[in-house]
């Protein structure tokens, strides 16, 4: 019996220090670790959007609706115009963060007195809490405070009521969402870019000066190009959390004034929290999964083609 | 034999009824007064489970935070109970009681509220029916309105328990009022004072609407006075547009009454006065138009009651004595009459967990909380906002030093027209899609009649969504309970 024992383990051992199976036991613990972490949910959450569930009643009473959800979704008027509202914001903002990036990090890459400092307060913003940089903005914005005071000699100067509404005017309050957000992540598009510059081969510069090329053709020839992985890797990642945007919406304006300032996370929320539409909440999601998948996707595989061309004009 | 039969069998009736009402007296807790009965039941309660140092726990509206917490001190004297809160703001509430029906935790036994959360809550199974706790505690409502009475209950069962008598009222500024009083007689033939309709009230608003750096009636303003304030926001409007609307807002098979003549008028009525408003009231709440009031700066506010208090106690305040409190002003309502409707904006009350460990424990809490000698004294709290409901309230000393004699008749006045919001699941989705497009009307992106289309789309499309059948028998059983006051008309 004793002697059955030992040779089962030693033939478990045996099959344990194979290579092939070694090298499969991290690749089992990743699936796992994926399965138990990724895929339950999702598919949890694809099952409660195929069924007919508000919160507001028992997990018991709730039925199969097939795909009614996902054309409830997809003809709600409102989760377009939210959608809409969240690219507008989104594309507006993560425009500006990489040219002031950009800009930031074109100043800061060059050796001078003081640049850590310059880098260390530039890269303060991505560091605030986002609730507290939300409630900062919402006392810098508030019609007698310190942004309206400020500009009131330029905005008195052109004619224009000094008193812009931030928060209260439709227009102005997408815009104070939007600055917000620059002011908040133009610092993570800086240290992309910081890097980015950081990374370019300085005996590329060098050969392009010595052929009597100027600062713009350096710039334009020889430092953009390479710099192109960097800028999108700096697009996918803003765009990526930009399209998520939800605690300026909620903190500067909840969604107001009237829906101007509803993003689609926005729109999600109520749906779920507020009208307790939980399998309506788990269709949207699952379309919002596919809609940003696919763009997130492609701008991989964009920045994918990109490094090829790079490294393929570097060899040659 | 039949004679016997019948003697018998009347008999036999007498005592059945003198045995049941002689029980149902044994089962209610002694003590003369509610509060009494409910300390009685409690200690009963703790003694019959035999709990060490019971400990409960309160949902609280964080509004009542500095005001709440001593009356829970204080049950823990009469009774042990260990009474902690968890705060949050009151639109953050609503959530954690739809969690709480997913989580079944048991982690608040008390919820602190507005009734219009007890519809998606008792369908979600959150709430505790109390009608069998009221039975042994027997509480005492009497002296308060039917329209705020009729909120406290559900398909026919209690859920909630009223101390807030929060009903819209209207403030005017008297001083300034004073003071124009003779231009006013003679543009108007009569005397400034409360409006007895809402056009009357936009009429005030427009004549008292004076722009910065104006001199009128031998007052010079540095600062604009604008004729109007009140709540037009996201979250907000919903709460004041049935004053607008005069009657109810379906008809009994849960059609939306909106896109009619009457609607159209109440929309145009509603947001027309917005042009006499501060230009950020669409992004206004409480924490904006309080101190704006405060500060002087509006000739008329349509708000919850606490404003007036607010304005008269704050010390940074403007125009502390200078207010005249007015009820609701009347529309031409469905009826074709006019009719005063004051609706009961965000009168808090109190509500037991069903996933609590022990609800009949938190029961006797909110009987003695809400009772009428407990109650008023948290009425007559000088940091609490608790507004006077019951009749009581017009004769107790230390509610009236609170709130001013004239307020407190006022809104005594205005109780009798105080009317629910909503008492149908899924409330919160109808008052969105209301809210939306009142803010679009506003923002002058779509007109009252396209509005009124889209609120009826709006409102069918949640009706068919949680089951039309429901939503009738629901909306049915609420208005026949007068929480409306209105009723079905004939023809429907």
């Amino acid at each position: 019996m004793a002697q059955a024992t030992i040779k089962e383990r030693k033939s478990l051992s045996a099959w344990l220090s194979q290579e092939k199976v070694f090298r499969l036991i991290p690749f089992i613990m990743v699936e796992a670790t994926f399965l138990l972490l990724l895929a339950v949910p999702f598919m949890l959450t694809i099952y409660i959007s195929l069924l007919k569930w508000r919160a507001n009643r028992p997990f018991e009473q709730a039925y199969f609706h097939g795909l009614l959800n996902y054309v409830r979704v997809l003809t709600t008027e409102d989760f377009w115009w939210a959608l809409g509202r969240t690219f507008y914001f989104a594309g507006t903002a993560v425009f500006l963060e990489l040219i002031f990036g950009f800009l930031l990090a074109m100043l800061a890459y060059k050796q001078f007195r003081g640049r850590r400092l310059y880098i260390t307060i530039f890269l303060v913003p991505m560091m605030v809490v986002p609730v507290v940089g939300g409630y900062n903005f919402s006392m810098i914005y508030i019609d007698s405070g310190p942004l309206n005071q400020i500009l009131s000699p330029i905005t008195e100067a052109m004619g224009v009521n000094p008193r812009i509404r931030w928060l209260s005017h439709p227009i102005a309050a997408q815009w104070a969402i939007i600055l917000a957000d620059v002011w908040q992540w133009t610092s993570l598009t800086f240290l992309i870019f910081l890097s980015g510059f950081a990374a370019l081969p300085q005996q590329l510069t060098n050969a392009a000066r010595v052929l009597g090329a100027s600062r713009w053709q350096i710039f334009w020839k020889v430092h953009f190009p390479l710099l192109k992985p960097a800028i999108m890797i700096a697009v996918i990642i803003r765009s990526m959390e930009a399209l998520k945007l939800f605690d300026l919406s909620v903190l500067l304006t909840f969604g107001g004034p009237g829906t101007s300032t509803e993003t689609i996370a926005f729109f999600l929320w109520r749906q779920v929290w507020q009208f307790n539409k939980y399998s309506f909440g788990a269709a949207a999601s699952i379309l919002l999964l596919f809609m940003f998948g696919t763009l997130i996707f492609y701008g991989i595989y964009l920045l994918v083609r990109e490094r090829s061309i790079v490294e393929e004009e570097r060899m040659g | 034999m039949k004679r016997i039969f019948l003697a018998t069998l009347i008999l036999m009736g007498i005592t059945v009824f003198v045995a049941s009402t002689a029980i149902a007296a044994m089962m209610v807790h002694p003590g003369k007064t509610v509060e009494e009965r409910a300390i009685n039941g409690a200690k009963a309660y703790i003694k019959k489970h035999n709990l060490k140092n019971p400990k409960q726990t309160m949902l609280l509206i964080s509004l009542f935070k500095n005001s709440q917490p001593k009356y829970l001190r204080q049950w823990k004297k009469l009774t042990g109970v260990d009474m902690g809160s968890i705060q949050y703001g009151y639109t953050d509430i609503p959530a954690k009681i739809m969690a709480e029906a997913v989580a079944k935790t048991g982690q608040y036994d008390v919820i602190n509220h507005f009734p219009y959360v007890i519809p998606d809550a008792v369908g979600a199974g959150t709430l505790q029916p109390l009608d069998a706790y009221m039975a042994k505690g027997k509480p005492d409502f009497t002296g308060i309105d039917s329209g705020l009475l009729a909120q406290q209950k559900y398909k026919g069962k209690t859920y909630w328990f009223i101390l807030d008598g929060d009903h819209i009222a209207l403030f005017l500024r008297s001083d300034i009022m004073k003071a124009a009083a003779k231009e006013y007689k003679a543009k108007f033939g009569k005397d400034p004072g409360c409006p007895d309709t809402m056009a009357e009230w936009e009429q005030m608003a427009k004549f008292f609407h004076t722009k910065k750096g104006a001199t009128r009636w031998g007052m010079k303003f540095d600062q604009p006075l604008y004729g109007a304030q009140a709540y037009r926001s996201i979250n907000f409007s919903y709460r004041h547009f049935p004053a607008y609307m005069g009657g109810l807002l379906f008809d009994k098979n849960m059609n939306p009454t909106i896109n009619s003549p009457n609607g159209i008028r109440a929309i145009k009525e509603f947001t027309s006065i917005v042009k006499y408003m501060p230009p950020d009231v669409q992004g206004w709440g409480t924490p904006q138009l309080y101190p704006h009031w405060g500060s002087g700066r509006a000739f008329s506010f349509m708000s919850f009651p606490s404003a007036m208090g607010y304005a008269n106690r704050n010390p940074k305040s403007k125009i502390s004595g200078k207010q005249l409190a007015c009820p609701v002003p009347a529309v031409k309502g469905a009826s074709g009459k006019m009719v005063r409707r004051a609706p009961q904006a965000a009168g808090t009350g109190y509500m037991v967990n069903a996933h609590s460990k022990h609800p009949e424990l938190a029961y006797y809490f909110i009987q003695w909380f809400t009772g009428p000698t407990q109650g008023d004294i948290a009425i007559a709290d000088p940091a609490g906002f608790w507004d006077p409901m019951r009749m009581s309230n017009l004769t107790n000393k230390a509610v009236l030093a609170k709130h001013t004699e004239p307020f407190v008749k006022m809104t005594m006045k205005n109780a009798k027209n105080a009317i629910s919001l909503l008492m149908i699941e899924g409330n919160y989705e109808y008052f969105n899609v209301l809210d939306k497009n009142m803010a679009q009307v506003m923002q002058g992106n779509i007109s009252a009649e396209q509005a009124a289309k889209n609120v009826e789309k709006g409102w069918n499309r949640i009706t068919d969504d949680i089951g039309r059948k429901e939503q009738i028998a629901a909306w049915r059983a609420s208005v026949a309970s007068g929480a409306y006051i209105d009723k079905f008309a004939p023809t429907n």
